[in-house]
């Protein structure tokens, strides 16, 4: 549809710029210099203003004498100024109108976002009520957790500082995570949701509060990717690019399979080796290739370049592939391990469940941690 | 979809500049008819684009598209529609949109209305108003686009500041932008001109309605834009010598001097260089004062060098069109033929003064203005303010002779003028200006003398003016009947200027009265609270909250009395507007021609000075203010009337003049 009038247009501006062409065109039809009409119509003037008796016979005798003189200089100038006029030139005249439509679109192909519909304010009334809605939602939520006298469950608090974030309170969301990170049962996630909270609150400075609660979430999970991500937004802050890029690909090497936060961890590494001039890295540096067929480095590469979708189609793909495998081997720990994982973070539960489950018969007797993980991530799923 | 198809007639807009932009230039050079007839489609097409665009983006602020950034950042849902439609062009990006579009009519009106302009010139002139399109365009396209997307859209808007939402500054930017962009044509003009290698009386003519035309624009936009400070920023005056002010004021002087150079260009052939000159550098202020507006120099020089993409991209163009212009003014403005010979006394003679003077007090507004910026910049951040100080005593000096030739030069006759004869003449109004002017110190007293000065030089050109009608019209010298054959068959031009020289100064009245001899209490007040100002008694009667469609407002409820005789009452509102976040004053006045009562309230800025719920008020009393808007209509007016006159007066000597003066000192001697 946008394309159609796209066209209708450019055919119109081609059309007006090849107007010249159209048939016989007449010959201007004024003279090359019109000023002794001018000076005619002066000469005039001087005649009405005489018959008005605004001037004196003397005064427009003197006047017409003046114009008379002006007339005829101009007419002896112009003798030698005429051009030889012509009406060559049809080819260039059309390439100058075929370069209209085109120019303008090769500009539109690059600037232009014609996928980007128009959206009147009226038009959005169901965003604006779901808007709405969420809003009265968290505040009553907000309202009853005050009114807590235990001061509220902390889930209560986590899910309305993530309901804030989402909305874009990120001051109010940082409030709700600090509430749940002065309790004992406060582990690294809050307090790097906290952090999070924070620096958007402060348009991504990192600021000393924030900074304190990054410290803390590493403290206590050195592994938290999203805590070491921010602290080495924080070092980069404070002029240490090194130390933070660093500890980027530390934590990216220490990583033992393909997890979606690594591509935030690269692009961040990218960012802050660009400025102290490490080449760039792609995430087909740390994805591990152990286990084959996993995604291969060009697959990665490319999964960088891609736009949403194609990218979570990618991402699907691989995890199709991982379960394949999984078929032929299923006694691999791990790989159950990651699918499970990976099908949680794709929103598809019961896939996720399935392959807990084998990942529990398998850890059987592997003893309370790796047990006590996947318990957590089946109660997670299951509810 | 629509903001993308007003994107892609931009970029239409754009080629067809392009193209016009080297077409019509190269074919007047070749005596190509083809490409120089390519202009006039060009232009129009240039036109039906950037309309396209420009509705387009109206569309987008009206229906409140929020998946358009610029609506984003300047409009709310809940702004009232006048606003949101004015919206459109009080951003940056879109007042740069309706720029380019003012642009493109006045290069199509050109096409469509000059048909009595040589094919070569208006080829020419069409070229080079395409290379400020382009300018124009391209600036927009890569660093300001009006039709940059955001998805998923923001829930509401921004809003667009409220000190903007008010209907004289709704309608104050087009027809400032009207004044600026005409000239640009008076430009075109003049550099095609320039490559032509000649200036006629012929020229002289076609330019004149477009100088006329901008002109009175932007005579009109710069009085709304006054007229808008004086009652909605609260502090009662009317004229700041802000720097945004003073950059519409300079291409405004300038272009009042081009209209009279124009003039003798057109009857005498002489000042063929000045008008050219002008015309070039009426358009290079309104380049200068685009650049200086929109740069954001004016927050501060420093915000400017941290972001200078767009600073940068306008400063190039001025460098390349105003060095350019006048590289080529200096090329060929000696090629040019010396026109008509006149004598230092004479009504040419009177039209030099006028442009010297008028050049340097732009000089003047110009160094007071970025004189500043250039402090700022060399001292690395410390700020310097030019203000009414420095401009009063360098502008006012100079302007004043201006008046007072003003009421000579049109009795002066072309070529040489007696003026002893003109003297004799004005001696009777020379006597009544000294007599009223006394009369007015008998009345006001007190007031410092610049104050009478400039008194009695508004009221001599007042009465010089009429002065001159009169001897036109030989009213008492013929009988009754007689005189008034001839007032009705004078030319519009005439009662053009007259209207517009009576008009500044009636405006001058209004100059003068409102600030020297201004009264002002600013007081914190409380219900039952009373002032005195003036001769009037104004009580606080107590505030109420009301509310409008997208603000809260304190209205104050003023009552005023006189003698204790009840006049009137008065409402200011202290307004707040909670998503934009600020607070206005909305004033109100009691208007009379012989002065405003003028109050407006504020909450003090800290709530610890305004414990116990004291208010700010400010009264005012203006005499005569509404003179400045009277006289500054009176502009507009005559303007406008001489415009409609599409007669050309002739370079004949004096007329009416003839009958005291004797033959010999009167006929021009060839």
């Amino acid at each position: 549809m946008i394309w159609l009038f796209f066209l209708l247009l450019s055919l119109f501006a081609l059309t007006l710029m090849a107007m010249p062409l159209r048939g016989r065109f007449q010959i201007a039809a004024i003279p090359e210099d019109t000023t002794p009409a001018v000076l005619l119509d002066q000469l005039e003037e001087v005649k009405r203003d005489l018959d008005r008796g605004v001037i004196s016979e003397a005064e427009a005798k003197a006047a017409e004498q003046e114009i008379k003189r002006r007339i005829l200089m101009q007419s002896r100038k112009a003798e030698t100024r005429r051009i030889a006029t012509n009406t060559g030139g049809r080819i260039v005249l059309i390439l100058g109108a075929v370069f209209v439509p085109l120019f303008a679109g090769g500009y539109y192909m690059t600037m232009g976002s014609p996928e980007i519909d128009s959206l009147a304010f009226a038009d959005r009334t169901a965003e604006r009520e779901e808007a709405a809605q969420i809003a009265d939602l968290s505040s009553q939520l907000y309202e009853r957790l005050v009114s807590d006298p235990d001061g509220g469950p902390s889930e209560g608090w986590m899910l309305l500082g993530q309901t804030y974030t989402r909305m874009g309170r990120f001051e109010d969301a940082a409030e709700a995570f600090k509430v749940v990170s002065e309790r004992p049962e406060a582990d690294s996630a809050v307090f790097s949701m906290l952090a999070e909270a924070l620096i958007y609150a402060e348009q991504g400075v990192v600021t000393p509060p924030a900074e304190a609660a990054i410290d803390r979430a590493i403290a206590m999970n050195p592994g938290n990717p999203a805590s070491v991500y921010y602290k080495a937004v924080a070092l980069s802050q404070k002029g240490e690019s090194l130390r933070g890029y660093d500890l980027l690909i530390e934590r990216l090497d220490a990583a033992d399979g393909f997890y979606p936060w690594m591509e935030s961890l690269v692009a961040e590494a990218n960012r802050i080796g660009d400025g102290i001039g490490k080449t760039p890295l792609s995430l087909a540096d740390f994805a591990p290739t152990v286990n084959a067929p996993g995604p291969t480095a060009d697959d990665i590469a490319n999964a960088q370049d891609m736009s949403d979708d194609d990218r979570q189609a990618f991402i699907l793909s691989m995890v199709a592939r991982l379960a394949d495998r999984l078929e032929n081997e299923p006694d691999d720990l791990d790989g159950w391990m990651r699918l499970g994982n990976a099908y949680s973070v794709l929103g598809e539960a019961e896939a996720a469940i399935t392959a807990y489950e084998r990942a529990q018969e398998l850890a059987a007797d592997l003893g309370p941690p790796i047990l006590q993980e996947i318990a957590d991530a089946l109660k997670r799923l299951r509810q | 979809m629509t903001p993308e198809i007003g994107h892609f007639a931009l970029a239409l807009a754009l080629a067809m500049a392009i193209v016009q932009s080297v077409l019509p230039i190269l074919g007047a050079a070749r005596g190509n008819i083809l490409w120089m007839q390519s202009a006039k489609w060009s232009s129009l097409g240039q036109v039906f684009f950037a309309s396209i665009a420009f509705f387009a983006l109206l569309q987008a602020f009206v229906t409140s598209d929020f998946t358009v950034k610029n609506v984003v950042e300047n409009s709310h849902s809940l702004k009232p529609m006048l606003f949101k439609v004015a919206g459109s062009w009080g951003s940056h990006e879109g007042s740069l949109l309706l720029w380019v579009l003012i642009l493109t009519v006045f290069g199509a009106a050109v096409s469509v209305f000059g048909s009595n302009i040589p094919d070569s010139l208006k080829a020419r002139t069409l070229s080079v108003q395409a290379w400020i399109s382009v300018g124009f365009i391209t600036f927009m396209l890569f660093t300001s686009n009006p039709f940059d997307r955001v998805f998923p859209p923001p829930v509401d808007g921004q809003d667009l500041n409220p000190l903007l939402q008010d209907v004289g500054l709704a309608m104050h930017p087009p027809l400032l932008y009207f004044g600026y962009v005409g000239f640009s044509i008076v430009f075109s003009f003049a550099v095609a001109a320039l490559i032509e290698g000649r200036v006629d009386a012929a020229w002289a003519r076609w330019v004149r309605p477009w100088t006329l035309a901008a002109w009175l624009s932007l005579t009109a936009g710069i009085a709304l834009g006054s007229w808008w400070a004086y009652y909605e920023l609260g502090w009662g005056g009317w004229w700041f010598w802000d720097p945004v002010e003073n950059v519409s004021f300079m291409p405004w002087l300038m272009g009042t001097a081009l209209l009279h150079s124009a003039i003798v260009t057109e009857k005498r052939d002489a000042f063929k260089s000045w008008t050219i000159l002008l015309a070039i550098l009426t358009f290079s202020l309104s380049l200068l004062g685009t650049f200086i507006v929109r740069s954001g120099l004016l927050t501060s020089v420093h915000a400017f060098a941290v972001d200078p993409e767009r600073g940068l991209y306008i400063l190039g163009l001025l460098a390349v069109s105003i060095g350019g212009s006048l590289a080529l003014f200096a090329w060929r403005a000696p090629v040019m033929e010396p026109g008509g010979i006149f004598k230092p006394i004479s009504r040419e003679a009177g039209l030099l003064i006028n442009n010297l003077i008028l050049a340097t007090a732009t000089g003047i507004v110009l160094f007071g203005t970025l004189y500043p910026l250039f402090y700022e910049a060399l001292t690395d951040g410390q700020k310097l303010s030019v203000g009414p100080p420095f401009f009063n005593a360098a502008f006012i000096p100079i302007m004043l002779p201006l008046v007072f030739v003003m009421g000579i030069g049109p009795f002066l006759s072309w070529k040489r003028a007696d003026l002893p004869g003109v003297l004799q003449r004005l001696r009777i109004v020379a006597v009544l200006t000294v007599l009223a002017t006394l009369a007015v110190w008998y009345i006001v007293r007190g007031g410092p003398v610049l104050g009478y000065l400039s008194i009695l030089l508004a009221i001599w050109l007042f009465m010089a003016t009429l002065k001159e009608w009169t001897v036109r019209i030989k009213l008492f010298e013929v009988p009754f009947t007689e005189s008034r054959r001839r007032a009705a068959n004078l030319p519009r031009s005439v009662y053009g200027m007259t209207l517009a020289h009576t008009g500044l100064a009636v405006a001058m009245f209004g100059f003068i009265g409102s600030s020297v001899w201004k009264t002002e209490e600013i007081v914190f007040v409380q219900p039952g609270s009373q002032i005195e100002i003036a001769g009037f008694d104004v009580t606080f009667e107590g505030l109420e909250r009301v509310r409008g469609p997208n603000y809260v407002a304190d209205r104050g409820k003023l009552t005023v009395r006189q003698d204790g005789v009840f006049v009137t009452e008065l409402f200011p509102e202290s307004r707040y507007y909670p998503v934009a976040e600020s607070n206005t004053t909305e004033s109100a006045i009691r208007s009379t021609m012989a002065g405003d009562l003028y109050a407006s309230i504020a909450r003090p800025a800290s709530e610890e000075a305004g414990a116990g719920g004291a208010l700010t008020l400010r009264i005012l009393y203006e005499p005569l203010v509404n003179f400045i808007w009277i006289g500054s209509a009176m502009l507009v007016l005559g303007g406008g009337l001489s415009l409609s006159d599409r007669r050309l007066r002739v370079g004949a000597p004096r007329r009416g003049a003839a009958k005291k003066i004797s033959d010999s000192a009167q006929v021009p001697a060839e």
